[in-house]
């Protein structure tokens, strides 16, 4: 659409988006507030907005005692940190094998995230953190596995059974939750395999399977036929084709792809919540600190929340074209 | 691409969706049959309809889906609504405020929504900021009533999902025929007139989207209801979902449970079915 040119008219525009951010952001703002307060400040009936803040509620929520030295611990974990993330930003620039770049950053994380318990005395906040890790990167590399290679023939193949796959998947993402929770309960008491995280990983790449290869068909459809018939020409078969030519062309789509399948796999709560009685991931642990007389529990949910949100927030930074764009093509059909 | 090739290609996926979601389907069918809690699960005894007719006649179902129709009736068109409007005014932003405007619009619908609800909650806590404000302004006390409960279920449902119809139409915005709009305007048709007469019908097949969607969405709300109400039954707010959640984790009637999940997806069917004629259509005529 044409701009509005008139000043006043321009002025209202801004006036609205800038009243719908806040609307937006209002809730995260608070919490993240009430997360630095001590217990007595936070609860106060009259909100307070000058106060002095405090770690405490973090420390309580990872930490089971406080660490001897906090400040040189901060600091090289920190310092970790950043290492690993800037090599991961700058891998281009780095000479060697991309693969073996990204392999030993991989294993730099893992043994980051192993090495934090031996360091520090952490709380079973860390043990949920690691469970969702887990949970979301298997969830992620299955889904995505099995569902490029589905995506791929529903958006080469013309017949009717397509048509009969991409419906019954429809409908099955259209179905409650609860028409299959149950069941899994039954099936995961059958095979004893209750409160695993591999009965949560197989269930939540069941259920977003339907989403997963609708989507994932619809960024193999943009791919042009003639590259891989091409590739076929010259021996490859279908297979090398699709995984030397096809899948390098349609990864951004695959990159969007996973990132919805990250977020739903990490903000699983009902199939968690009904599948696990120890091994919970975050949304579910974090449900714990709602209600309840505890006065501690207003700031361990808000510093909870905060936790959970961060890397989110870090995803979106890093992603927010892929997720815009999967989101528009989600709309051709979610 | 020959059959065989696709159903070789496509036949991981095919095999979870069927051991996982169309046997397990099945299963809630015949779950639904049986007297069961956690002590029996996989020794039930078989009752027939008999969790069926318990459903029927229990006035707290009836209560939690007319509560969810209610939910459907004021989300849905709140969602479309305030979302369209939304993407026309973003769309008037340029360069980088435009971005920045879009990554804080997102936040509520990426956020997990468990966390989402419980930030949400803060500000009526006791000791929250609107809470306070409500008490300022009008110098009443807020309490936790049916009343207030649900209308914290119904505003939180706009706030979280408004995001996606907004990027949903925002992406739609930018695909709008410009010469179509540039006659419009050589014609001296004003702004509102071009809205009405090209804009909206360019995005009306993506509200026809949302709309199907978004009533299989709304329908099935659990998590913040969840953490909203902590299903106390004090406030009437439960949903569908919730209730037959309490039927099956508290009460332990995982009989009766499915046999409200088998209601529900009969219940679902009533959009599900146009959706899937829809999509049928539309897939016939793509070949």
């Amino acid at each position: 659409m044409d701009r509005v040119t008139s000043p006043w008219g321009r002025i209202l525009i801004q006036i609205v988006l800038i009243l719908f951010a806040i609307y937006s952001i209002v809730p995260f703002l608070w919490t993240a507030l009430q997360s630095i307060k001590t217990v007595r400040d936070a609860n106060s009936r009259r909100p307070k907005f000058i106060f002095s803040p405090t770690a405490e509620n973090y420390q309580d929520l990872w930490l089971r005692s406080t660490p001897e030295n906090p400040e040189a611990l901060a600091f090289f974990l920190l310092l970790a940190l950043v290492l690993l993330v800037s090599i991961l930003l700058f891998a281009q620039y780095i000479p060697g094998r991309r693969t073996l770049i990204y392999s030993l950053t991989t294993l730099g994380f893992a043994a980051l995230l192993w090495g934090i318990p031996q360091l520090l005395d952490t709380d079973r906040f860390y043990d949920f953190f690691l469970n969702t890790l887990i949970v979301t990167v298997g969830t992620i590399m299955i889904s995505i596995s099995i569902g490029c290679l589905a995506g791929y023939a529903l958006a080469r193949y013309v017949g009717v059974m397509g048509v009969i796959l991409l419906l019954a998947a429809l409908a099955f993402r259209a179905l409650p939750r609860f028409a299959y929770v149950l069941p899994y309960y039954w099936i995961g008491s059958w095979l004893n395999l209750l409160d695993s995280r591999i009965l949560v990983i197989i269930t939540l790449v069941a259920v977003n399977q339907p989403f997963t290869i609708w989507m994932l068909r619809s960024f193999f459809m943009e791919v042009p036929k003639d590259l891989e018939e091409s590739a076929m020409v010259d021996g490859a078969n279908r297979l090398t084709s699709f995984l030397q030519v096809i899948v390098p062309v349609a990864w951004p789509g695959i990159i969007s792809t996973a990132l919805f399948t990250l977020l739903l796999a990490y903000n699983e709560f009902l199939l968690v919540r009904v599948l696990t009685q120890t091994n919970w991931t975050l949304p579910v642990a974090i449900s714990r600190f709602t209600g309840g007389e505890d006065p501690r529990h207003l700031t361990l949910a808000a510093a909870a929340s905060v936790s959970a949100t961060i890397p989110i927030i870090v995803v979106i930074l890093f992603f927010q074209k892929h997720l815009v764009k999967g989101l528009a093509a989600g709309a051709v059909k979610g | 691409m020959k059959r065989s090739i696709f159903l070789v290609f496509a036949s991981p996926s095919i095999v979870v969706m069927i051991l996982l979601m169309a046997i397990p389907l099945i299963m809630a069918l015949w779950l639904s049959m049986q007297f069961m809690t956690f002590t029996n699960v996989l020794e039930p005894q078989w009752v027939g309809f008999r969790n069926y007719v318990d459903v029927l006649e229990d006035a707290q179902f009836w209560q939690s889906f007319e509560f969810t129709i209610v939910y459907i009736a004021v989300v849905v068109p709140s969602w479309i609504v305030i979302g369209f409007i939304m993407a026309l005014l973003l769309d008037q932003q340029s360069g980088l405020l435009r971005g920045f405007y879009l990554s804080i619009y997102l936040l509520p619908f990426i956020i997990v929504p468990i966390v989402g609800t419980i930030m949400f909650r803060q500000l009526f806590e006791p000791s929250g900021v609107l809470r306070w404000l409500y008490q300022e302004i009008f110098n009443q006390r807020f309490h936790y009533t049916e009343q207030s409960v649900k209308t914290l279920v119904l505003f939180h449902g706009v706030w979280y999902v408004t995001p996606f119809t907004l990027v949903v139409y925002f992406a739609g915005l930018q695909t709008l025929p410009q010469d179509l709009l540039e006659a419009a305007g050589i014609d001296g048709a004003s702004r509102l007139q071009k809205i009405r007469y090209i804009v909206i019908p360019h995005v009306r097949s993506l509200t026809l989207f949302i709309l199907l969607f978004s009533i299989m969405d709304s329908y099935r709300v659990f998590d913040s209801v969840y953490v909203l109400t902590e299903l106390n039954p004090i406030y009437k707010a439960h949903t569908v979902m919730t209730y037959t959640f309490q039927t099956s984790m508290r009460l332990q009637r995982l009989g009766k449970a499915n046999a409200m999940a088998v209601l529900t997806v009969i219940g679902i069917m009533v959009v599900l079915i146009p959706n899937l004629y829809y999509t049928w259509k539309e897939q016939l005529a793509e070949r």
